[in-house]
């Protein structure tokens, strides 16, 4: 039997020995894990490797400021309910038919979280709950109350229990700091930037048909450029795609100019454009020691 | 207490059949608890359930074990790990010192302690503190008036101003300006499409987040006692706010300032910003809050309120870089300079004169009273 960072691997996730561990914690306990890193380590990434490996159904809900039960969890049909109401009316239906009849099955709408509750299969599905940071806190009080019974009432239909509870991963960026009451309830792992070792081989997994030279250069460079004070430093997913430009502008080695040229792909705000070319970015492209 | 000893003893024994690992378990979530992290009786519990799905021959594993548990933010895990090194050191060093009735079940390298390259830049940093700095610990309990009244009441009217706007988005409200027609019509279908009553809605208030960015160097000390007050009050009323102190160097105490016992609050604050009464650098805080905090989408519906007396002798184009990407990265900056009260005051510091026209609000603060009158004059922030 394959270990985790093997399986991992295979689906093009480079797991370290604590994103391995937590992992099987959270399986063997059927405990949250909340991951907290910069923009671009690969928080997502993992909810999407995990759901490939035990391939099983990624269940997500992408967080945003005023995010409600109606849109995390359920809400009826009510444009297909008054029509319903309007045929039925005209065939001369009776009151109490009308009612039983629109609220059923047929006329709700499954939001990301009653879609977990309700998943029927053998493999627990995958609930990505991304950016829980942008929710406002009343939805993190519910989110809360699901995490730990996984039962939903809808009034008109009952209540629903999850017959396999999923795997629940919550993301945050940490722009504002999340309740202590759920954070209790997950286990915790901050992601970093990865070391220049780890960086190469996410790199020739990715990119396989990149020279070694190059790959080193790249992950090098990159890490260089994360010591800088920039608005949005580089992320895992910056030097993917600067690794496919490079391959593409059929680089064979990095100058500063080909730096400049190419750094939009690695820098998303002006500010940092121009802040690098004030930089001495000869020294960016020499090998320093990171201790 | 002992009874939840014996309780994870208990568990412990049924699930490692190790009293040793259950010691060790024990007295390492007893010296993080002593280290300032939350281990509540359930994280404890929790512990013991987590190791007994992990290779308990691997001292790594072991460590990540408790640590995913016990550690709830970035800046706890780099305390758990030196609690964990320093106690698994101790531990191998003094055969008395802990229990060791089967030290070599869990093995591993001593001298590499747990897998933390993440932590490298923050390991480096808290241990960036200079001597003068650790001298300097400032007893903030000294400082803080427990006379003062309460400035809830004051915060609260604050936030009306600055941390609440009328959203696109309704809720229902029996006295609401607008009919909801989809509710209305939904509600008379117990009485045959009756519109016997009409739903109403108004709109949602926007909750703004407020990031209190906090001058603590030397010169704002005579204002400690306000200052402390305010952090106190924004942060209990406002619970999505976030509070940041800054001298020489910067620390987000949000966390901390959760607490409820307000001795043991300011004693971790002091514990945590050494730098209180240091110098100041302005530039540098303000890129910390830049980098950490007016990240991502949610920054546009930030007001970033710093309260400073401008007296800096760093950088001021670091300033002014950095105001502008803050001015754009939230809705308004509020600068509550306490220096603004005195009727000789002028704009002379050049930080200050720097960061005016960046700045939508400059206000003046310096006590409760003062507090009252900002309130009063302060217009609803568009």
């Amino acid at each position: 039997m394959l270990d985790i960072p093997t399986l991992f691997k295979l689906h093009g996730y480079i797991a370290d020995k604590a994103i391995s561990l937590t992992t099987k914690i959270a399986f063997d306990l059927g405990k949250p894990i909340l991951l907290e890193g910069e923009a671009g380590v690969g928080k997502t990434q993992l909810a999407k490797t995990l759901a490939a490996v035990l391939d099983t159904r990624l269940i997500r809900l992408q967080c945003y400021e005023g995010l409600d039960t109606s849109s995390a969890l359920y809400e009826w049909n009510y444009a297909k309910q008054i029509l319903a109401i309007r045929l039925a009316e005209s065939s001369q239906s009776k009151q109490a038919e009308i009612e039983n009849s629109i609220f059923t099955e047929e006329y709700l709408f499954t939001r990301p979280l009653l879609q977990a509750v309700r998943y029927k299969g053998s493999t627990p599905p995958v609930l990505l709950i991304d950016e829980i940071d942008r929710a406002d806190e009343e939805f993190e009080a519910y989110l809360l109350e699901l995490l730990s019974d996984f039962q939903v009432t809808i009034p008109e239909l009952g209540t629903f229990y999850a017959e396999v509870r999923p795997v629940v991963i919550l993301t945050s960026n940490r722009t504002r700091e999340l309740n202590d009451a759920l954070k209790r309830r997950c286990l915790y792992l901050w992601l970093d930037y990865p070391s220049i070792e780890k960086e190469q081989e996410i790199i020739a997994q990715h990119v396989p048909e990149i020279n070694s030279d190059l790959t080193r250069s790249i992950s090098e460079i990159v890490r260089n450029l994360r010591s800088i004070d920039f608005f949005k430093k580089p992320g895992i997913a910056e030097s993917l795609d600067w690794a496919h430009a490079l391959l593409s502008l059929n680089v064979k080695g990095i100058s500063p100019e080909i730096l400049f040229d190419t750094a939009g792909v690695l820098l998303k705000y002006k500010d940092d454009i121009e802040r690098l070319k004030t930089l001495d970015v000869e020294s960016l492209l020499v090998h320093k020691e990171h201790c | 207490m002992w009874r939840v000893s014996l309780f994870i003893k208990n568990i412990a024994d049924a699930n490692t059949a190790n009293h040793a690992v259950a010691a060790h378990t024990l007295n390492i979530c007893a010296a993080a608890r002593k280290a300032g992290l939350a281990i509540t009786p359930a994280r404890s519990i929790d512990v013991f359930r987590t190791i007994s799905h992990v290779d308990m021959t691997s001292k790594d594993d072991y460590g990540l074990a408790l640590r995913i548990n016990l550690a709830s933010t970035k800046e706890e895990e780099v305390i758990f790990d030196r609690v964990f090194n320093s106690y698994w050191n101790q531990t191998s060093d003094s055969e008395g010192g802990y229990i060791l009735a089967n030290s070599e079940m869990i093995k591993g390298s001593l001298d590499t302690g747990l897998s933390n390259e993440g932590h490298r830049d923050m390991v480096t940093e808290s241990d960036s503190f200079s001597e003068a700095d650790v001298a300097r610990k400032a007893n903030l309990r000294m400082r803080w008036d427990p006379l003062a009244p309460p400035l809830h009441k004051l915060i609260r009217e604050l936030s009306k101003h600055l941390a609440t706007r009328p959203s696109r988005r309704i809720q229902n409200a029996p006295h609401g300006d607008t009919v909801n027609i989809r509710r209305s019509i939904r509600k008379s279908v117990p009485f045959g499409m009756e519109l016997m009553k009409l739903s109403r809605v108004t709109p949602k208030i926007r909750k703004t987040r407020i990031v209190l960015l906090c001058d603590v160097s030397g010169s704002m000390d005579v204002f400690n006692p306000f200052l402390l007050q305010l952090m106190f009050g924004i942060q209990k009323t406002l619970k999505n706010s976030r509070t940041l102190v800054f001298s020489t160097e910067t620390n987000d105490i949000t966390s901390l300032l959760r607490g409820q016992d307000v001795a043991e609050v300011l004693a971790k604050v002091s514990k945590t910003a050494r730098h209180w009464s240091g110098g100041t650098n302005i530039a540098k805080a303000l890129t910390a809050v830049n980098r950490n905090i007016l990240v991502d989408g949610s920054a546009r519906s930030t007001v970033l309120i710093v309260i400073s007396d401008g007296y800096d002798s760093g950088d001021i184009t670091s300033v002014k870089r950095e105001l502008e990407l803050a001015k754009r990265r939230t809705r308004s900056i509020v600068w509550i300079n306490p220096m603004y009260g005195s009727s000789s005051f002028e704009v002379r510091a050049k930080t200050m004169k720097a960061a005016m026209p960046y700045i939508d609000e400059f206000l003046p603060a310096f006590n409760a009273q003062s507090l009252l009158k900002l309130v009063a004059g302060l217009k609803r922030l568009s």
